[in-house]
């Protein structure tokens, strides 16, 4: 319980740290004072009437107003083994959509350095604290010593500003990884603080040839013609639904292009760093060859018409270029007008590829079309399977409270919940989202058995423990949204959705639970040390969707 | 073939019907209750339900590019008898009906299993004539039918806050 308070406490304390404090509840935007702004609706959604000067019940928070440096574009920085790596988040000069916007950077870039470093090497990360609140840098999907995974009051006390935190990170599987606070993520992530890790693998992966490599880092920004709009000072707002943008950023910006020779292969390294967001990622109407995810390869590679891919997940995926033109990079998907009580087709263009000049020397055709087993992954995988048909050791409910929202919300959320999508693809209730803030809404994972909610539930477990999970995504809730649920420090296979066998499986940290559904993991407690498990829509993680969990180790130290 | 609307809309306002939550299968959130029309003597008593289940897929969710979800549907029918010369045949069309698909002939256990790749659908069993082409939209009475959970959605014009605002302007009645 000391712990659960600790946590608690920290939560509270480094909540309203965050920028400027002077703030006005008012609607007009006036440029060189912080009020709230309604945010921009792009659909036919009328004001919801009797809330047309509503403000959420928190005050509105922007960094800010001094001027910083220019960010640059994020470089790429190899480390080899006991290697230092100096990093630094400060305020930063972004400019997106020819608006200047103070954001937030990693060593002044956008997105942070991509660290390229080879599997089972260790490196030290002397972090340093340059913006005015606390953070600290959580290291996804690593299965590091848990005195680094960056989690106040579980495994380090906040960086304050000015401050400073050496991080050892060891880096025992390959794949694509990435970093970023876990101090008021829904604000400081979505300012810019992330960037990837790739892992090189030890021993080669029998692999096609392929002409290029791309980082791809999904994100989106909520901004208007004034700016961006504020974030919750206290709490999170858009706590309902999380924070979609309005406005797609590929590797930070707006117009990602790249250019390619005719028939080459490309490997894209994709990872969505927003809030909220799950992407529905398509190159054209080109074949796209799946080949990893968070923490392995899977059993066997295939092909797909497109990446659906939600909050802080990862794949690796490659794709042909046949002919000369340019291929659209698209988020493509069936958006919700709730208002008409339609679906629509919404498609946002990603990036381009100009495909263009004389074909690629070398001909990987058949290669690329050549679809592989990985047998390292299934031998390691094996080694699991006669716990796959055993009955779940942990069962969680997701579902949510929520209290004194405005009357009109809660009339207008009868309507809206005779039908739950599996997943929200958009914010198409962007008015009431904003209005509901992590002080009105709680989003539970709760333990039946034990009558737990959250970070009330605390789970231990031993080092080398098999645990199965079982998640169900309580559709009868008040506003039920799928999750997709992150376990710190460990890794663990999807086995099954619904009663429907996973037959090609891969090593995840993070996967989502859609609504309505019972989703089961099978959760390798290989890590010692204390963890998290949580939702990673930021806003439902700041609203309470989080529980903790300890794994002892096997051999405790004399 | 507007004629049958009311029929449509009359099923999708009927409950889902409850299943066991001990064994974990299909949502039963989004089950499709397939209710009976009466109109064919044979199939008064008949009922059935609609499951759909993501394909399986490697990202867990079973997305099409155009981003429909990829279902599993399970049609399973009990309670209707057999008729001479006659055939049952399973389908989906929109909710308007300006759309539709064969899904195929129900076997006589009544199970049928397709992968769809729709949003907003309804599942029918019709009766048909044994010869009847496949390639045309279908003939018989419709002995059976059902909305897909999204049809519940409806505009919010006319209720709640929009109390003043007109569904009728978006289309519903």
């Amino acid at each position: 319980m000391r712990r659960i308070a600790w946590v608690a406490a920290i939560l509270i304390l480094v909540a309203p740290a965050v920028g400027q404090h002077h703030h006005h509840h008012a609607m007009a935007p006036v440029a060189d004072s912080l009020q709230w702004r309604m945010p921009p609706m792009d659909m036919s959604m009328p004001m919801m009437p009797g809330l047309e000067s509503a403000l959420p019940p928190t005050g509105p928070m922007l960094p800010g107003p001094k001027s910083y440096p220019p960010a640059r574009p994020g470089e790429v920085v190899s480390l080899a083994d006991k290697d230092t790596l100096h990093l630094e988040a400060s305020p930063v000069m972004r400019t997106i959509n020819g608006q200047s916007l103070v954001m937030y950077g990693y060593n002044g870039q956008y997105p942070g350095p991509m660290l390229k470093v080879q599997q089972g090497s260790t490196i030290i990360v002397r972090f340093h604290n340059a913006l005015e609140e606390p953070t600290t840098v959580h290291w996804h999907g690593l299965r590091l010593n848990s005195r680094f995974d960056g989690i106040p009051g579980i495994s380090q006390s906040p960086v304050g500003g000015g401050e400073a935190f050496t991080y050892e990170l060891y880096f025992p599987d390959d794949g694509l990884y990435w970093y970023h606070p876990h101090v008021r993520e829904d604000v400081q992530q979505d300012l810019g603080l992330y960037g990837n890790i790739q892992v090189v693998p030890k021993s080669q992966y029998d692999d096609n040839p392929v002409h290029l490599e791309q980082r791809l880092i999904l994100d989106d920004v909520l901004l208007d013609e004034h700016g961006l709009i504020p974030w919750g000072e206290d709490v999170p707002t858009h706590a309902l639904m999380g924070r979609f943008g309005n406005v797609m950023l590929t590797n930070g910006v707006t117009d990602f292009e790249m250019n390619v020779q005719p028939a080459s292969v490309v490997r894209f390294y994709l990872t969505n760093v927003a809030n909220a967001r799950s992407f529905n990622v398509t190159f054209g109407d080109l074949p796209i060859k799946v080949i990893a995810s968070d923490i392995s390869r899977f059993e066997r590679q295939i092909m797909v018409e497109s990446v659906p891919i939600a909050p802080a997940e990862r794949y690796i995926v490659e794709v042909r270029f046949p002919e000369t033109g340019t291929v659209a990079i698209t988020n493509s998907i069936q958006a919700i007008d709730h208002f008409r009580g339609e679906f629509y087709p919404s498609i946002d263009t990603l990036g381009l590829v100009h495909v263009g000049g004389d074909p690629a020397a070398s001909d990987y055709d058949a290669s690329f079309e050549q679809l592989r087993d990985h047998a390292a992954v299934i031998r390691d995988i094996d080694a699991y399977r006669e716990h796959f048909n055993r009955p779940p050791d942990k069962e969680l409910e997701l579902s949510v409270r929520v209290r004194d929202l405005p009357l009109a919300i809660m009339l207008s959320m009868e309507i809206d919940t005779l039908y739950v999508p599996p997943v929200e693809w958009n914010d198409a209730m962007p008015m009431m989202n904003w209005l509901s803030t992590g002080a009105q809404v709680t989003w539970v994972l709760r333990e039946e058995s034990s009558g737990l909610e959250n970070m009330d539930i605390q789970w231990s477990f031993r080092q080398g423990e098999i645990i199965k999970v079982r998640l169900f995504n309580n559709p009868r809730s008040f506003h039920p949204m799928h999750h997709p649920i992150h376990f710190h420090g460990q890794r663990f296979l999807v086995l099954e959705i619904d009663g429907v066998r996973n037959t090609n499986l891969v090593w995840k940290d993070t996967a989502t639970v859609p609504v309505g559904s019972t989703v089961d993991f099978l959760v390798d407690m290989s890590n010692p040390g204390s963890w998290m498990a949580h939702c990673h829509i930021a806003e439902h993680l700041q609203s309470g969707m989080m529980l903790g969990f300890t794994v002892e180790t096997q051999n405790p130290p004399r | 073939m507007m004629a049958l609307l009311p029929l449509f809309i009359l099923g999708m306002l009927s409950p889902t019907p409850a299943e066991s939550v001990e064994c974990v299968g299909p949502p039963e959130y989004y089950a499709i209750a397939l209710l009976p029309t009466r109109r064919v003597p044979e199939a008064r008593m008949a009922e059935g339900t609609a499951h759909v289940s993501f394909v399986e897929s490697p990202f867990g969710l079973a997305m099409t590019r155009s981003g429909h979800y990829r279902y599993e549907l399970n049609v399973r029918v009990a309670g209707l008898r057999p008729v001479e010369g006659h055939a049952y045949v399973s389908w989906m069309a929109t909710p308007d009906l300006k759309d539709h698909r064969r899904l195929g002939l129900l076997p006589e256990n009544g199970h049928l299993t397709t992968e769809v790749e729709w949003n907003k659908f309804i599942v029918f069993i019709t009766l048909e004539v044994v010869d009847a082409p496949e390639d045309v939209a279908w003939q018989g009475p419709v002995v059976l039918r059902g909305m897909s959970r999204s049809g519940l959605m409806h505009t919010m014009a006319g209720h709640g806050p929009y109390e003043q605002e007109p569904c009728t302007v978006y289309g519903y009645y």
